[in-house]
């Protein structure tokens, strides 16, 4: 009874294969083409090329966090539309291999969980007690990721220009937070419009907030060459 | 110089492109500025032809001013002194499916 309450409490519930207590059998049919090698395909071409993930793979290493396909990343059968999640209790990025279907979903999905991995790997963030902690991660995820550029929510149907992309940061961070978290929208809002300030202006380790891949390699041209940039100062 | 001249030379162009002053204001509502780009990339090139003292000066310090900017803000969370001692920590049996 306990574990089902705690399960839903932190969203576990979203997760069903990561029940312990019902592990799924593994058959010889899926070990052809199924979702989970579509999505451990998907995962290691965005792992290669991704600008945005190459920098955050970088930055985890360089931060003692080095991360192993597969140790740290997990293909599972997800309920609902959610394409990912991480889980810092067993420090694994899920990936929703039945709800991402497109390289470019998969290049965002791992990118969002990146930062959410690199933010539990360079500071003391309490996932499961402080909802603070899991506002601010949600909003760099949002902004940094690529969730919320323009032609990502212009095929949402969200249509907005003008500092739009600050309006889809706190709109998709209060939806996962109550996605995760049984708190009522007034209080995810408050949450995130009291953090907002704050997150939205850590661009680590981008520094800057990547609008699309030529961000994302310039971020990344730059993070390779540290060394040489801070001693030159 | 702290980066290579032609570095700042193509993030001055970047950011002047259509695509990324429609994303800046799509972000910030305002236009970027893009002007100190050009001005580090003259000053890299000062600075690397005829070893000017002024131009290095001056591009050390638009890069910290650079880095003071990045830092705008107050944490929410405490950094750590050291990574999670779980990170490389093994999988249980039951989670671990294969293998």
């Amino acid at each position: 009874m306990g574990q089902t309450k705690q399960d839903e409490e932190y969203g576990y519930d979203l997760f069903p294969e990561r029940n312990a207590r019902n592990p799924k059998q593994i058959t010889i049919r899926d070990g052809l083409f199924t979702f989970r090698n579509k999505c451990q395909g998907m995962l290691r071409f965005a792992m290669e090329t991704s600008p945005y993930a190459k920098l955050l793979l970088s930055a985890m290493k360089n931060s003692g966090c080095k991360v192993f396909k597969d140790r740290h990343f997990s293909c599972e059968d997800c309920d609902g539309t959610v394409s990912g999640g991480f889980d810092a209790a067993s420090s694994q990025i899920v990936l929703c291999q039945n709800n991402i279907h497109q390289q470019a979903h998969m290049n965002r999905v791992v990118t969002h969980e990146l930062i959410h991995a690199f933010d539990h790997c360079r500071a003391h963030v309490d996932w499961f007690n402080n909802f603070r902690h899991l506002a601010c991660s949600e909003i760099r995820a949002a902004n940094l990721s690529g969730d919320c550029s323009f032609s990502n929510e212009f095929s949402r149907f969200n249509f907005g220009l003008k500092e739009h992309h600050q309006q889809c940061v706190r709109g998709r961070a209060v939806r996962s937070i109550l996605a995760v978290r049984k708190v009522s929208r007034e209080e995810a809002q408050k949450i995130v419009d009291e953090v907002f300030d704050s997150c939205f202006n850590d661009h680590a380790p981008f520094g800057r907030i990547p609008h699309g891949n030529k961000d994302a390699k310039f971020a990344y041209r730059e993070y390779m060459n540290r060394d040489r940039y801070y001693a030159n100062l | 110089p702290p980066r290579a001249c032609e570095d700042y030379l193509s993030e001055f162009r970047h950011c002047k492109s259509f695509r990324n002053r429609f994303h800046h204001y799509y972000t910030y509502g305002t236009a970027p500025s893009c002007q100190q780009w050009k001005a580090d990339y003259h000053n890299c090139s000062e600075w690397e032809r005829h070893k000017l003292t002024e131009a290095k000066d001056a591009l050390q310090k638009s890069e910290r001013r650079r880095l003071e900017e990045q830092k705008n803000f107050t944490p929410v969370w405490k950094l750590r002194q050291a990574p999670p001692g779980d990170w490389h920590r093994p999988l249980d049996q039951e989670t671990q499916q294969d293998s």
